[in-house]
């Protein structure tokens, strides 16, 4: 029960942030948005690894180096996304965010690409995808 | 209408890739000092593209309210739900019910117009549409293979 608590919860955080950042965006700007919701949560951050004491930062040698930036690509995806949810409200941009996001771990998966452990395609993704597809056009319709 | 579903679309799959990327850095590093890695590198990144765009009215922030300083902690509290979620239900679980919560609460968000947002009047024709959606993520997330499933870290949703 309590996992699903946790999980309910991380799934409203999750919308919660993306509309937070359309509304702060509509008073300061976009770019503004992104900068201060990044570092205030990096902030936080820091401070919860400073007190946990689980850093390891020679382990981030370890890591290829292109893996280590994805958190830049960050600065797009909160761009997009508040752009997204003025225009087409936030049920429509998160349902077409989701299926852009399973649909190509899907198909990263199916290949192998970025050292990925290749898996077999199986026919209820597909299904399950293509619900997801149906969904968003009786939304947008 | 086109633009809006084009920069979701973007939106998503840039967050399929940084999904990736940051369970490779969390297959070494331990969950905090990854998730302080990406939201690190998401500051600076908006910093630069901010000051690339904008000039020096990135620093104008007169209509600030307070709250917005702490809207980024909400990225904090996804990490912890998400560890937790997955520590105690597993992926499969956790991801299928975080994706319901996500599109449940859109949908409210929406209705209800929160936080000054345009509201989007609720019809049953929403509702229909959310539920499906909602079914096509549990057909998708219970038929792919448990070994996938299991190298999914919380770090992936940080963003």
């Amino acid at each position: 029960m309590k996992g699903i608590i946790f999980a309910f919860l991380g799934g409203a955080f999750i919308t919660l942030q993306g509309v937070a950042n359309a509304r702060i965006s509509q008073d300061i700007g976009t770019w503004q948005a992104a900068t201060i919701t990044q570092l205030t949560g990096f902030l936080m951050a820091l401070l919860i690894l400073l007190l946990v004491r689980d850093g390891k930062w020679r382990s981030f040698m370890q890591v290829k180096p292109l893996y280590l930036t994805g958190g830049a690509l960050a600065a797009i995806i909160i761009f997009t996304n508040v752009v997204a949810i003025q225009k087409v409200g936030v049920t429509l941009s998160i349902a077409v965010i989701l299926i852009a996001q399973l649909a190509l771990t899907f198909i990263i998966d199916a290949n192998g690409w970025f050292g990925v452990v290749k898996q077999k395609v199986k026919m209820p993704q597909f299904i399950g995808i293509g619900m997801m597809i149906a969904g968003v056009l009786i939304l947008s319709s | 209408m086109i633009v809006g579903l084009l920069f979701a679309a973007i939106a998503g799959s840039l967050v399929s890739l940084q999904n990736i990327f940051n369970s490779k850095v969390n297959e070494r590093a331990s969950t905090w000092s990854t998730t302080t890695l990406v939201l690190g590198l998401g500051f600076l990144a908006s910093f630069l593209f901010g000051i690339a765009f904008e000039g020096k009215q990135l620093f104008n922030l007169q209509d600030m309210k307070t709250w917005y300083w702490f809207s980024g902690i909400i990225g904090v509290g996804v990490v912890t739900c998400i560890v937790n979620g997955m520590r105690l239900l597993g992926p499969t679980y956790t991801i299928s019910i975080m994706m319901t919560s996500q599109l449940g609460f859109a949908l409210l968000f929406d209705s209800l117009g929160w936080l000054g947002l345009a509201q989007v009047p609720f019809t049953f024709k929403q509702l229909l549409g959310v539920l499906i959606i909602i079914a096509g993520i549990v057909v998708f997330k219970f038929s792919g293979s448990s070994e996938k499933q299991a190298v999914v870290k919380a770090t992936k949703y940080v963003s």
